[in-house]
């Protein structure tokens, strides 16, 4: 009974105490938010940059152009043998005839062209193989591959080389973009950490006297920790709850507007918040209410040495 | 009863707060303790309540020997001893009620006794109607009658007042310390530690002088002395 009543009653201390210091909780609050808010946008830039990086290595194949007289089977078994290796990712074949049409369409408006095609009196292109690896470090392996006897006779050219700096250049933004990501929320995790340590600290010492008042009228160390660290554990909540209004509002303005940079696609912050939210909340709202329940157990046993 | 054999202070490096002290106080006396500023008043009413511990001698407060109280034992004792101060120390963020109500919740009192206590006590004082004032909004005079309430919610055998009409006027004086003698006349055990002479000169009882941290005279139905 005893231990339900203090319970309760260190629950309705913090909750007063809360209600009746607004300003200053309202001011560790904002705090607290800038903490988790730059945590949060690094987590954002680091979705955008990776999205990006995805979307740039989607843009990469390889382009296998055959001679115009090779016959549609050879084309054929080549598309197949480069679908059935685990690194393809998708293997499209673009006839001839397509390969012509899609030519004139490009060069409609020039009659120097139109009037060289006319002059000829069969198909100049061949078929296209384009090839998507799984990864951008497969695609040497299947130019390897792509010397196969059974077709590479018919290959005219192959257009790796032109992407090949593109993709090495790819895969150094990609683990550039993971590793300083990763060091950047670091950085400012352990700055958040230092930050709403010393706001805590701040806002116990304005309350130091209430302190030592308590102790005078006979109040346990525990009773008049507990609601101090409560208090602490309400301000994480809060500020979890106000950054997550902020950071999903935020990503729902955004996305759409950053679709430029994604050929239209939204940028996929919207995505990556609904499905990485509790996740994240659970992390962000464990280790902040921790770390603020600490810095409130250490400032206030300071005062209650005296 | 209270006693003090041959209690000593001594601050760091070597400043004698206390020297020598020798008392007994009988359940039920209305005690004043006198002294000019650096006597060693408040340093006796703070090992009293193990604010302080004495660096030599023993204290004993109804048989409980608190010379090296506990830590954790000394919120048992703050609740057996009422304490006023000169400057009030209630909690800005609480009603005059749960000011009072406090001290009882420190102790695990259930909220219905409560419920019954505080009224009771407020009206004691005259506060009954001024429960829901936050202490800004009383008078000094007010907030000491909230302190005396505070003080008087745990039925205490003993009352330390350091300086409890320091903050307030004349009128205001008078009031509190008749309250005292009302709660002294219930069998209370009242230690007032005061350099208001005319105060102590009306009481005409015992008084304790301390002079230079030591016990310069101790008379059953004293007057303030004026230092020589």
């Amino acid at each position: 009974m005893s231990l339900f009543v203090n319970s309760w009653r260190i629950i309705a201390a913090a909750w007063k105490h809360f209600s009746r210091n607004l300003w200053l909780a309202l001011t560790t609050v904002f705090v607290l938010v800038l903490s988790l808010l730059s945590v949060n946008v690094l987590l954002g830039v680091n979705v955008l940059l990776s999205n990006a990086v995805r979307q740039l290595e989607d843009k990469i194949d390889v382009s296998v152009y055959f001679k115009s007289e090779t016959p549609v089977a050879v084309v054929e078994q080549a598309k197949f043998f480069m679908t059935s290796l685990p690194q393809v990712k998708d293997a499209t074949v673009v006839t001839a005839e397509k390969a012509l049409e899609d030519f004139k369409k490009l060069h409609a408006d020039d009659p120097k062209i139109m009037s060289a095609l006319a002059e000829l009196d069969q198909n100049p292109l061949g078929a296209v193989l384009i090839i998507k690896a799984r990864q951008t470090t497969d695609y040497p392996f299947l130019l390897e591959a792509l010397n196969n006897p059974q077709f590479d006779f018919a290959i005219e050219s192959k257009n790796y080389d032109d992407h090949s700096d593109t993709i090495n250049r790819v895969r150094d933004i990609s683990r550039s973009v993971q590793v300083f990501g990763a060091v950047l929320i670091a950085v400012f995790a352990l700055f958040s950490i230092l930050i709403v340590f010393n706001t805590i600290r701040v806002a116990i010492y304005t309350q130091r006297e209430e302190i030592g008042i308590m102790r005078l009228v006979g109040a346990s160390n525990a009773f008049v920790r507990s609601p101090f660290v409560l208090e602490g554990v309400f301000l994480a909540l809060f500020a979890l709850g106000v950054t997550s209004v902020a950071v999903y509002s935020a990503a729902v303005y955004v996305d759409p507007r950053l679709g430029g940079m994604f050929d239209g696609a939204n940028a996929g912050l919207v995505a990556y918040f609904t499905a990485e939210g509790w996740r994240l909340a659970l992390i962000e709202g464990g280790v902040l209410a921790g770390l603020v329940a600490l810095s409130s157990w250490a400032a206030v046993g300071k005062y209650l040495k005296k | 009863m209270i006693t003090l054999e041959n209690v000593s202070k001594i601050y760091y490096p070597n400043v004698h707060g206390l020297t020598n002290i020798n008392l007994t106080i009988q359940p039920g006396e209305f005690v004043s303790v006198v002294g000019q500023s650096g006597a060693g008043k408040t340093t006796l009413a703070k090992l009293l309540i193990a604010e302080e511990r004495p660096t030599r001698g023993k204290i004993m407060i109804g048989g409980w020997d608190i010379t090296k109280i506990p830590a954790r034992d000394v919120p048992f004792l703050r609740r057996q001893i009422g304490v006023i101060f000169q400057d009030f120390k209630l909690l800005p963020q609480k009603t005059v009620y749960e000011n009072v109500a406090f001290a009882l919740e420190v102790a695990g009192i259930p909220s219905r006794r409560i419920r019954e206590v505080v009224p009771q006590v407020l009206k004691i004082v005259g506060l009954d109607e001024k429960a829901a004032r936050f202490p800004r909004q009383l008078s000094g005079g007010e907030q000491q009658r909230v302190v005396i309430a505070r003080s008087l919610v745990h039925r205490p055998r003993v009352l330390l007042a350091d300086e409890p009409t320091g903050n307030l006027d004349t009128i205001n004086t008078r009031e509190i310390i008749e309250l005292l003698q009302k709660i002294n006349a219930f069998g209370t055990t009242v230690v007032l530690v005061t350099h208001n002479r005319e105060v102590v000169n009306s009481l005409r009882r015992r008084v304790i002088t301390l002079s230079c941290g030591q016990v310069a005279a101790d008379h059953a139905e004293g007057k303030y002395l004026l230092p020589s």
